[in-house]
């Protein structure tokens, strides 16, 4: 696991539990706003990850590309207001291990795009807060920074 | 044109629009920046022929603007769920933004006085640097003076050698 980059947070997942933190279990690193706010208690996180160290695809393979195109096109607008945040989970810096989407109450996982790489599995979890979904069309990862997290904005107070 | 109270020319900072999006959620123009630079639309809305033709090049262009860093931007007064309708008929996935209100309307001086059936956006379409200053105007009245894919991407080319410290290594 690499250095953690700025707008990432580390969260680990041991097939039946989410942990925040690199442990217990396989260590990811998310979009550091889905933990950094007011946690929504008994939420429904939809991991579609494993705990095997060898599930992860490079993240510029086509299929994760398209998941995320679809995540704007449709996942996000059909969540509505149940949704509580997503992230991809990222290994490295060029490495995709699954993503999570965390909701309220429980939707129509069989629609997950993310499913489409890595199988999906409902856990419920008090650690995720509310965060404005991604705008769009930026599919691309900034520094590496698991999607939809980071920007390449000037930090405040940063020279210009 | 109605008497805007902002100025919309180049050098000048684009409001911060505070719009529903598409799927109803709160957003900040600056929100959808995101640090980006931005294309901004303003469009009559779904009924106009000319607005479907010129969103579905709009649509054909997300592919790049999804790995270049950079942001396409729908304002019409349509309502977000007849916003989200359209956009998924165009295969978009951008945002709209909806002013179904009609409280940017005035300040911006961009009503479309010649149609008073839906009392609508002027077409224009504005390029923006991450921090919303103007890039260039694009005044899309008659169809011919909207931005073209070719136009925007030297637009976005000039703001991202601007803002982007290693554009040219």
């Amino acid at each position: 696991m690499s250095d953690l980059p700025a707008g990432a947070a580390y969260l680990a997942y041991d097939g039946t539990e989410l942990h925040a933190g690199r442990g217990p279990g396989r260590c990811f690193m998310i979009d550091a706003r889905c933990l950094h706010g007011e946690p929504v208690a008994g939420a429904y996180a939809h991991v579609c990850a494993l705990p095997d160290a060898d599930a992860a695809l490079a993240y510029d393979q086509p299929e994760i590309q398209q998941v995320r195109r679809d995540a704007m096109a449709w996942w996000i607008g059909l969540l509505g207001d149940a949704l509580v945040c997503l992230t991809t989970l990222a290994l490295d810096e060029a490495r995709y291990g699954g993503a999570i989407t965390v909701t309220r109450e429980p939707v129509r996982w069989e629609d997950d795009p993310f499913a489409r790489i890595f199988p999906g599995t409902v856990v419920r979890s008090d650690l995720f807060c509310v965060v404005t979904p991604p705008a769009g069309p930026v599919v691309e990862r900034y520094a590496g920074v698991a999607w939809p997290g980071g920007t390449f904005a000037p930090k405040p107070g940063a020279p210009s | 044109m109605t008497a805007a109270t902002v100025s919309l020319e180049p050098g000048q900072r684009f409001p911060d629009l505070d719009l529903p999006d598409h799927t109803g959620r709160d957003r900040r123009l600056s929100e959808v920046a995101g640090g980006d630079p931005v294309v901004l639309v303003f469009s009559r809305g779904w009924w106009c022929p000319k607005e479907q033709r010129h969103l579905r090049e709009m649509t054909a262009l997300q592919d790049e603007f999804e790995v270049a860093y950079t942001r396409l931007v729908v304002v019409s007064v349509d309502a977000p769920e007849v916003q989200s309708a359209f956009r998924a008929g165009l295969g978009a996935r951008f945002v709209f933004l909806s002013d179904a209100e009609r409280r940017w309307l005035e300040p911006l001086g961009l009503l479309e006085e010649t149609d008073t059936l839906h009392e609508p956006y002027r077409p224009t379409a504005f390029t923006l640097h991450p921090d919303l200053t103007i890039h260039r105007a694009y005044d899309g009245n008659w169809y011919w003076g909207r931005p073209t894919a070719e136009e925007l991407r030297r637009d976005m080319r000039e703001i991202s050698r601007a803002v982007r410290a290693d554009f040219e290594r």
